[in-house]
C-alpha cells in the first residue's frame, strides 16, 4: 500500500513575496505591479487574422515576484509558449500589458533584454559549428557575458567543445542551449520546458541549477509537463488552460479542496458507507474501484474497519491525498469542455 | 552530465539596469559574421561555387584579341553580375532560409542583438566574397591585357551598391520562400531582373527605356563607366566626365537598394510558417 501526500515544503525558505494571493483567484488585478519581475494584464495573443484567426492566450493576468521560481503549467496547447514568447518580446501582445523588470519588453529592448536570459521550447544553432564556436558566437553577442570555459563547465560541455552540434545527442544539445542562456548572467531567466528529453540525471542538474539561480537571487519562470519537477523547483505554480490562468499559488494551496482518492482492486461484494467517501461511478466497471472524498482519513478508517470485521482482502490498495497530478488532470478535463465551445483553430493543435 | 564534475560557478544576476544601453553593437556584428564565414567555409561546395564560378566569364578574355575592350566589358560585368547573384544573393537567401527554418533566427533575436545586426551579419561574408571576386577581376583582367579601372571611387559605389541591393534582395525573397529547395524557383525573378539588363544590346531599343531601370543595365553601364571610361555608347569619357555619367545608373541602383530596403522592412519573417 502506498500513502502519498503533497509533503509541506518547509525545508526551504519561502520565496519573498509568495503564497500571498489564494490558490482560486483567477489572477492579480489592478495596475501592473512594477515591483515584479513580470507582471502581465489582460494579455491576449492571436494568431492569424479574419476567419482564421485563433486566439491562443485570452485574458491572462500574471504576476511573477521578484527572487522566485514560478512553475507555469498547462496542457499541449494550454498556450504557455505564446505567453512567452510575449514576455520574452518576441511577439506583440494583441492586447493587454506585459511589464518585464519594470519595462517594455519590446520598446525598452535593450535594457531588458541585457538582464534576461530565455530558453525556447526548441532549440536553434547552426548544426555545422562546433559546441565551442557556438558559445562563442552567443558570447559575443552580450554584454557582460560569464567566459565561454565556465558557462560549458556549468553544463559540462567542455569535454564537448570540439563536437559538431549537429552530432549532439538531444539532451548535449538543450544544455548547450541552456549554457547560452545563462552565460549573460541574467536576473530573470524564462525557461521553456528545459528538461523535456534530458535524462533523469541531466534533468537533476538542471534543477540544482534552478535552484542555485534561485539563490544566488535570480527569478525564473519555467515550463514543464513533470509535475514532480514543478512541485519540486517552484515557489509557486500557474495553471494555464485555454489561453488563461485558472489555478494558481502552492501546490498544497492548488490541490487544497480537492477530493483525495482511494484505489483498489474491485471486490466482489457491495462497499459498505464510507463516511462521506463516494465511489467514482466512472470506474464501476474497472478492475480498478476508485473511490473519492475530502476527509482521507476518516473514509480510509471506515474501509479498513470493514475489511477487519467482515474479513475481506482488499488487494493493490492505495490512498493519495489530492495532487497536484489530480488537480491538473481534472483541468486538462474541463479543457476538453471549453475547447469544443471555442471557434475553430486555424490550425491543428 | 555528472554530479561530480560542476563546478560551483557563481550564478549571481550580472545586476544591468546601471545602464540602458547594450554593449557594442559592432563586436556583436562581428562576432556573428564570423560565426556566418566559419559556415560558409564548412561547406566547401558552396564555398568553391561561389568563388570560382563568377570567374569564368574572364575566361572569355583567353579567346579574344588581348585589349579587345568590348571582350573587357563584357567579361568583366558578367564577373560583377554572377557575384551579386551568387555569392551575395542566392548564398545569402539559402542562409537565411536555412537559418529561419532551423530555428537559429528565433534563437538569435531573444538575445541582446537587434535585428539589424543579424541583417549584416548574414549579409557580410557574402559581401567580402563579393569585394574579393572585383579584385580578383581586376587583377585578372590586367593580366590578359585589359585597362585597370579608370574610376576606382565608382568602382567601389557599384560594387558596393550592388551588393546592398542583391543582399536586400535576398531577404525580401526570403520572406516568401517556404525552404531551401524552393530557393531555386523563387529566386527566377530576381535572377531574371538582373540578367535581362546586361541583355540591353541584343532586345530592341524601345526596351531600352524600362531596362535602364534594371539594377543588371545599371550595373552593365556602370561598369563601362567606371572601368572602362565609356560612355553608353563608347565614346570616351574624362575621369571628371564620368563622374556625371554615372549618375543615372547609380540613382538606378540606389533606387533599388532602398527598394529592398523598404521590402524587407515590410516583409522579413524570423520564423518558420507554420
Ligand atoms: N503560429 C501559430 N499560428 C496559429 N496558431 C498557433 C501558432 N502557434 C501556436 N498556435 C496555437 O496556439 C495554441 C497555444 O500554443 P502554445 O504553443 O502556446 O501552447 P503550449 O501551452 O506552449 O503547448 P505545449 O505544451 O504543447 O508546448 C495552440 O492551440 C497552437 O496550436
Ligand atoms: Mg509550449
Amino acid at each position: 500500500m502506498t500513502t502519498t501526500s503533497t509533503p509541506a515544503r518547509a525545508d526551504r525558505p519561502a520565496g519573498p513575496d509568495h503564497g500571498t494571493s489564494p490558490a482560486t483567484t483567477p489572477g492579480p488585478a489592478g495596475p501592473p505591479d512594477p515591483d515584479a519581475a513580470i507582471s502581465v494584464r489582460g494579455l491576449v495573443r492571436r494568431y492569424g487574422s479574419g476567419k482564421d484567426a485563433f486566439e491562443a492566450v485570452r485574458g491572462l493576468d500574471l504576476d511573477v515576484p521578484r527572487g522566485t521560481v514560478t512553475g507555469l503549467l498547462g496542457t499541449n496547447g494550454a498556450g504557455k509558449t505564446s505567453t512567452l514568447e510575449v514576455i520574452e518580446g518576441l511577439a506583440p501582445a494583441t492586447q493587454g500589458t506585459v511589464q518585464v523588470l519594470g519595462h517594455h519588453p519590446i520598446k525598452d529592448r535593450a535594457t531588458v533584454r541585457r538582464r534576461t536570459g530565455v530558453l525556447l521550447q526548441s532549440t536553434g544553432f547552426p548544426g555545422d559549428l562546433t559546441v565551442a564556436e557556438t558559445a562563442r558566437m552567443w558570447h559575443s553577442t552580450l554584454s557582460d557575458p560569464r567566459p565561454v570555459d565556465e558557462a560549458l563547465d556549468m553544463l559540462d560541455l567542455r569535454g564537448r567543445a570540439k563536437v559538431k552540434v549537429s552530432s549532439l545527442s538531444g539532451g548535449e544539445r538543450r544544455r548547450l542551449d541552456l549554457a547560452c542562456t545563462l552565460m549573460g548572467r541574467p536576473e530573470l531567466v524564462l525557461l521553456d520546458e528545459p528538461t523535456t528529453g534530458l535524462d533523469p540525471e541531466s534533468r537533476r542538474e538542471v534543477w540544482r541549477l534552478v535552484r542555485r539561480l534561485r539563490e544566488a537571487g535570480a527569478t525564473v519562470v519555467i515550463t514543464t509537463h513533470y509535475l514532480d519537477e514543478a512541485e519540486a523547483l517552484a515557489d509557486r505554480l500557474e495553471i494555464m488552460h485555454a489561453g488563461r490562468i485558472v489555478r494558481s499559488g502552492t501546490a498544497g494551496e492548488i490541490a487544497e479542496g480537492h477530493p483525495s482518492t482511494i484505489t483498489f482492486d474491485r471486490l466482489e461484494r457491495a462497499l459498505p458507507d464510507l463516511a462521506g467517501g463516494q465511489v467514482d461511478q466512472s470506474t464501476l466497471g474497472d478492475p480498478r474501484t476508485v473511490v473519492e472524498t475530502v476527509d482521507l482519513q476518516t473514509t480510509l478508517t471506515a474501509l479498513l474497519d470493514w475489511a477487519r470485521a467482515e474479513r475481506v482482502r482488499i488487494d493493490g490498495l492505495d490512498a493519495r491525498t489530492a495532487s497536484l497530478e489530480s488537480v491538473f488532470l481534472s483541468i486538462a478535463d474541463g479543457a476538453e469542455a471549453d475547447t469544443r465551445r471555442t471557434e475553430p483553430t486555424s490550425k491543428g493543435a | 552530465m555528472s554530479a561530480t564534475t560542476t563546478a560551483p560557478v557563481d550564478l549571481t544576476p550580472a545586476g544591468g539596469g546601471t545602464s540602458g544601453a547594450s554593449g557594442p553593437s559592432l563586436r556583436r556584428v562581428v562576432g556573428l559574421a564570423r560565426a556566418n564565414t566559419i559556415l560558409l567555409t564548412r561547406n566547401k561546395m558552396t564555398l568553391a561555387y561561389a568563388l570560382v564560378f563568377p570567374l569564368t566569364p574572364l575566361l572569355l578574355l583567353l579567346a579574344s584579341d588581348r585589349g579587345d575592350v568590348t571582350a573587357g566589358i563584357g567579361s568583366v560585368t558578367n564577373v560583377l553580375m554572377l557575384g551579386a547573384l551568387f555569392p551575395v544573393y542566392y548564398n545569402l537567401l539559402s542562409m537565411v532560409v536555412t537559418r529561419r527554418d532551423e530555428l537559429v533566427l528565433k534563437r538569435l533575436r531573444t538575445g541582446e542583438s537587434r535585428d539589424g545586426e543579424l541583417l549584416v551579419s548574414m549579409a557580410l561574408p557574402g559581401l567580402v566574397v563579393f569585394a574579393a571576386l572585383s579584385v580578383l577581376a581586376i587583377g585578372v583582367s590586367s593580366a590578359l591585357g585589359q585597362p585597370l579601372p579608370s574610376n576606382p571611387v565608382l568602382v567601389v559605389a557599384t560594387v558596393l551598391l550592388t551588393a546592398v541591393t542583391f543582399a536586400g534582395l535576398a531577404f525580401w525573397t526570403a520572406a516568401w520562400t517556404r525552404n531551401a529547395e524552393a530557393a531555386q524557383l523563387t529566386s527566377m525573378p530576381v535572377i531574371l531582373l538582373a540578367v535581362i539588363g546586361s541583355l540591353r544590346a541584343v532586345l530592341p531599343e524601345a526596351t531600352h527605356r524600362y531596362l535602364d531601370l534594371t539594377p543588371g543595365a545599371a550595373l552593365d553601364l556602370l561598369s563601362r563607366i567606371a572601368w572602362f571610361g565609356q560612355d553608353q555608347d563608347g565614346a570616351a569619357l574624362s575621369f571628371a566626365d564620368s563622374f556625371a555619367a554615372a549618375g543615372q545608373p547609380l540613382a538606378v541602383l540606389l533606387g533599388w537598394t532602398v527598394l529592398a530596403g523598404v521590402l524587407v522592412r515590410r516583409s522579413m519573417r524570423w520564423e518558420p510558417r507554420v
